[in-house]
């Protein structure tokens, strides 16, 4: 425990140094200047007036839609990418020459690094969106008088989508020892590749007719090998507007995609000389 | 128990991609380190010197042969609590500061919050840094990243030490310091396994040393035995006349310098002992006799010279 907090404090460190915790406290003030300017706003006043005059289900079910739309598929995008840029120079930054030999000079396995990294690295992203989404629901519901808690759940399951996507940074950088590699896989992977595959998959679902042949079964091989990050989304979506779940399916395939990423840079990085 | 162990090391690089050729860094290196020694790695550039501590502290994997730490294999990781390391070119975290980097790398090797803040307080002052506590590293000069990284390998007070190249980049004052803190540790009982190029410095401070050129162990030895092996005497007389620079050249096989000194070779205390009585029955007065020196460095270079 004493060294997995010692990698935390270190992975939070750096953070602030880069800037990076002042980029999430610029983004969070520019929401928060935005949010106050919406309830002091007349026409935001009008729309609520217009809403609660049509009852208190209907105005509990606009709020819930309002709260879901703030963590839909664009602005989860914007975030993870955000996270993405953010998280992707800790590994490179640890393997440059003269570091890495002091860290594997200390009595930490090599494992121990990867996921103090790893769960460092979550923790980060984890404590910036409950101040992001945090301070955002609170905003709302002070506003709206509806204090809709499962919307707070999001943070996990956003935690989650992040999690999925940096077990795949971890490899890429171990594997490229370059940031920019790095960002640039995970964004291709991230979007427009998962994001493709998705939508194929959803439209063959909803009854849409199917490339056929091998195409047919190489996207679908392809939509079940990689991360799911936009499956998760909805999944966030139903559990934030508290409505049935069709599939964990995205879930459990995500925890098995993360397992194998993690053991592939365990793997890689306790065979690497440095 | 040794302290260090090392045992027919072999170490291959890959080659450029593509290649199946494979670059030979260490040939079946096999030697020990004592406890409470001071050791000195020395060879020229490439010779394999860094490979092979990196080996030991499990930063490169051997490609055959074993090693050895405190008695332990290199696979057990928790031996490394009880060894400090300072790499050649280290790069620090530039937004910590002194204090925070032995922290970090404190807690990084077991220590608790307490027995960090004390040992800090120690090592900075050990190495002069104490004023320089809470000031970030990017302000810092060559000369103090040094001691710091010195006070960072000694911040879990190990038993067995690795400096590769501790004074490089300091200027003379500073190497006179971190030379002091060697010779302090050693009064304490530390072991020392030192990588120089500077050899003075290894001589002055080193019990043993091992010589490796192009992977292979070429020379291993106590520092005192390497250095005075010679059996050439230095003369300091008054002036010798012909004849006798002639018997000295002739008979004794001695070099002149001028007609005041001159290096004479003698097969033992016998022959010395005649080469003294001819002096003086010649009446010539001898001012100083001494052996002459065979320093680290030019035994090391004539070693590398007759390798190559």
């Amino acid at each position: 425990m004493n060294i997995l907090r010692t990698f935390i404090i270190g992975i939070f460190r750096e953070a602030i140094a880069k800037k990076i915790m002042l980029t999430v406290f610029s983004l969070f003030t520019f929401l928060l200047i935005l949010i106050i300017f919406a309830i002091t706003n007349e026409v935001v006043d009008n729309v609520i007036t217009v809403f609660e005059a049509s009852g208190q289900a209907a105005y509990r079910d606009a709020v819930v839609a309002f709260e879901a739309g703030l963590i839909s598929n664009v602005p989860m995008f914007l975030l993870i990418v955000m996270f993405i840029i953010i998280v992707s120079s800790f590994i490179p930054s640890m393997l440059r020459e003269g570091q890495i030999d002091i860290l594997l000079s200390k009595p930490i396995s090599r494992p121990k690094i990867v996921f103090g990294h790893f769960i460092a690295g979550i923790l980060l992203v984890f404590f910036s969106l409950v101040l992001i989404l945090g301070i955002i629901w609170l905003v709302v519901s002070l506003k709206t008088g509806i204090w809709h808690f499962p919307f707070l759940y999001s943070i996990f399951w956003m935690t989650f989508i992040f999690a999925l996507l940096y077990s795949t940074i971890i490899f890429f950088a171990f594997l490229t020892k370059s940031n920019i590699i790095t960002i640039i896989i995970n964004l291709f992977l991230f979007f427009p590749l998962t994001y493709m595959l998705y939508k194929y998959v959803s439209w063959i679902n909803q009854g849409g007719v199917s490339y056929g042949g091998i195409l047919n079964i190489l996207l679908k091989f392809l939509y079940y090998l990689l991360p799911k990050p936009w499956d998760l989304s909805d999944i966030t979506d139903s559990i934030v507007r508290v409505s049935a779940v069709n599939s964990y399916m995205a879930v459990y395939m995500s925890i098995l995609f993360i397992s194998v990423m993690l053991a592939f840079s365990v793997v890689y990085f306790n065979k690497k000389d440095y | 128990m040794n302290f260090v162990e090392v045992s027919e090391l072999t170490k291959y690089y890959p080659g450029k991609t593509f290649s199946k050729d494979r670059i030979l860094a260490l040939d079946k290196v096999s030697f020990t380190v004592g406890e409470g020694e001071i050791f000195g790695l020395l060879g020229p550039n490439g010779a394999g010197k860094t490979t092979l501590v990196k080996i030991l502290l499990g930063i490169v994997h051997p490609t055959t042969g074993t090693a050895g730490l405190l008695g332990k294999n290199l696979s057990d990781v928790k031996v490394k609590s009880s060894v400090g390391y300072l790499p050649e070119n280290h790069k620090y975290p530039q937004y910590l500061s002194a204090g925070q980097l032995l922290e970090f790398y404190g807690k990084l090797s077991g220590m608790n919050n307490t027995e960090v803040k004390k040992r800090s307080d120690e090592l900075l002052k050990l190495v002069d840094m104490e004023k320089w506590k809470t000031t970030k590293i990017r302000k810092y000069s060559k000369g103090m990243m040094q001691r710091v990284g010195l006070a960072q390998a000694l911040i879990n007070d190990p038993k067995l030490i690795f400096l590769d190249e501790p004074t490089d980049g300091v200027d003379p004052i500073g190497r006179k310091h971190i030379r002091d803190v060697l010779i302090e540790l050693r009064n304490q009982g530390k072991t020392i396994f030192l990588n120089s190029h500077m050899l003075s410095e290894i001589e002055m401070i080193c019990d043993r040393v091992v010589i490796l050129n192009k992977g292979s162990l070429i020379k291993e030895g106590n520092v005192k035995d390497i250095i005075t092996t010679s059996d050439l005497f230095i003369f300091n007389t008054s002036e010798i006349s012909d004849t006798t620079m002639n018997i000295l050249l002739s008979k004794y096989k001695c070099m002149i310098s001028d007609r005041k000194s001159f290096t004479c070779k003698t097969e033992s205390l016998d022959e010395l002992n005649m080469l003294i009585d001819f002096l003086r029955s010649e009446k010539i007065l001898i001012e100083n006799i001494s052996k002459e020196r065979n320093t680290l460095e030019k035994m090391f270079i004539n070693l590398i010279e007759h390798q190559n």
